[in-house]
């Protein structure tokens, strides 16, 4: 079969589009400054045969000669102003500007990262289907279309999450009790993780409840569970959960033992940051570190290799006695 | 044959590496399983496989820098990316890298195992060298291997993709006549490929630095406008 060769290259439209708004800024501010200088001129020039008319009309030299340099003075001050108004906006364009492609690139990282995390269990979800429906009738098979369920739902979850809390989306504020809800949402999150994970929760016995939103801080811990499932490094990470009370504050220490990594506390909660790892979307840190200043805490991430992660939270306590 | 080839399935993914090892056992292929870039570079050490299929985002390493390395290790291997990132820039990059084949994810397994039986194929086809091909041949200042995929030239030697040998092949074949392009697309590019006129110029500059014995007009490899290229000179040691 004889084909040609397909013509030009495959990604010019941000080239192209780079170029476009390059010449429109240039001739926006060659407009400006051509108005500018046309006013100016204009200006000075009715100032002249103003100045002209006053000395045929009979004034004195001097008051003339005045009457000029004041409005000199004037037209002057009045350029600089103008000037300088220009180059702010045309700064604050710039940044507008800049701004607004690093928005871009980030969503179109986050769009990539996102695209692979949904494409990965998709494809493992058809391999598993057309295994069935050609007569495998395995458990096994069964148990990673499960799996592969799971994991599309929580990236689903995640991407939802991060649009409502982008959105500024609320949350509630409630009393949560952590002792008691915490192992039990641990449980149910390591269990979903099919022995991959083997959870230890320590709650302090007289720690007051925390003020939270019970759902975002469900999907804290999940992001910190699956986060560590995910790039542990080890057919079964053991992760601890230690929450006690320092000060006012309550601290939820999270610990896992996995292999770690050289990424800074800042870098591994930055949004569509993935690290040296090829796994995930860069948001589930992310999402832990802006549910927790939503909800008036913190949350400071830390790692190295060879040390595991480690995940520090501050929860306000609550005053008012927990939800029923 | 085919049905016993070596593979090599690079993939971290638990469950996408482990149904696709089953399912090709099931095939008739013999499947190593490699779950990072250091276990892919022990694996094709010990087993030197005649197709990888490579996924390009892995925990240890970047899949583009591994197929580099394949190359240069294991250039008789026939390579496949397997990925989630399907945009064309990194098609085209993964293609230019020596690539036989890029699929991407989420694929339907008939059609990767086709996929996989054409790209052996190929690769046994560019395997059986007619007598004039076999030993060492020099094309301009190269001295060139077919057999080993590899091309000494300025005193080092250096590894040939699949398609860099095909392309050679076929212009050595017909020395002191054109061959259009269209011709080399075919005979280098299955029909599932859609390279751009960039991936074919880049496989000629490449041969090009090569072969030429400097860096002004060409003189080994010429371009034949409107119609292709020609090799000038081709002689056996």
């Amino acid at each position: 079969m004889n084909r040609k060769a397909g013509e030009g290259s495959l990604s010019v439209m941000p080239a192209r589009r780079a170029r476009l708004v390059a010449i429109l800024a240039s001739l926006w501010i060659l407009l400006v400054m051509v108005l500018g200088a046309g006013w100016v001129a204009l200006v000075m020039s009715q100032a002249r045969q103003i100045s002209a008319l006053q000395a045929l009309t009979g004034s004195a030299d001097t008051q003339v000669a005045a009457q000029w340099d004041s409005t000199r003075r004037r037209i002057v001050g009045e350029s600089v102003v103008f000037l300088l108004l220009l180059l702010a906006v045309t700064a604050l364009l710039a940044w507008l500007y800049w701004r607004e492609s690093r928005r871009a690139r980030g969503m179109q990282a986050f769009f990539a990262a996102v695209t692979h995390e949904l494409r990965t269990p998709l494809t493992s979800i058809r391999l598993q289907a057309e295994a069935i429906a050609e007569g495998e009738q395995r458990a096994e098979l069964a148990r990673r279309l499960l799996e592969d369920s799971s994991r599309l739902e929580s990236q689903i979850e995640k991407t939802l999450e991060l649009a409502r809390i982008e959105g500024g989306g609320p949350l509630a504020e409630q009393s949560v009790p952590l002792q008691g809800w915490l192992e039990r949402s641990v449980s149910a999150i390591a269990a979903g993780h099919g022995g991959r994970v083997a959870a230890r929760v320590q709650v302090e016995e007289d720690l007051p409840p925390v003020l939270a939103d019970a759902t975002a801080l469900q999907m804290i811990v999940r992001n910190l569970v699956e986060n560590s499932a995910r790039h542990a490094g080890l057919p079964c990470v053991q992760v601890s959960l230690a929450a006690r009370r320092v000060g006012a504050e309550a601290v939820l220490e999270y610990r896992d033992d996995g292999q770690g990594t050289d990424a800074q506390g800042r870098e591994l909660g930055r949004l569509f940051g993935r690290g040296a790892a090829s796994g995930g979307s860069g948001v589930g840190l992310y999402l832990v570190r802006a549910l927790m200043v939503r909800m008036g805490g913190s949350a400071d991430f830390s790692s190295a290799p060879g040390q595991g992660f480690k995940a520090l939270l501050r929860f306000q306590c609550s005053r008012e006695e927990p939800a029923a | 044959m085919s049905a016993a080839a070596q593979l090599l399935v690079v993939e971290d993914d638990r469950n996408v590496g482990a149904t696709l090892v089953e399912r090709l056992r099931d095939a008739g292929y013999r499947v190593t399983l490699a779950e990072s870039a250091a276990r892919a570079r022990a694996a094709w050490r010990s087993q030197a496989p005649q197709l990888v299929l490579l996924d390009v985002g892995l925990p240890d390493g970047n899949g583009f820098e591994l197929a580099a390395e394949l190359r240069a290790a294991v250039p008789q291997s026939a390579l496949v990316f397997l990925t989630a990132h399907g945009n064309p820039d990194q098609r085209v990059r993964g293609l230019e890298l020596g690539a036989d084949d890029y699929v991407t994810k989420p694929f339907h397994f008939r059609e990767l195992l086709l996929r996989i039986q054409n790209c052996l194929k190929r690769a046994q086809d560019l395997a059986e060298l007619p007598g004039e091909m076999r030993g060492v041949v020099r094309i301009g200042r190269a001295r060139v291997d077919f057999e080993r995929f590899s091309a000494e030239a300025g005193g080092q030697v250096h590894a040939l993709t699949h398609k860099e040998c095909a392309v050679l092949r076929l212009l050595a074949s017909r020395v002191g006549k054109a061959v259009s392009r269209d011709e080399i697309l075919d005979r280098a590019w299955s029909a599932d490929e859609f390279p751009t006129s960039r991936t074919v110029d880049n496989f000629i500059v490449r041969l090009r630095r090569l072969v030429e014995p400097g860096p002004g007009e060409p003189q080994v490899i010429r371009s034949i406008r409107g119609v292709g290229y020609l090799l000038t000179e081709v002689t056996r040691e």
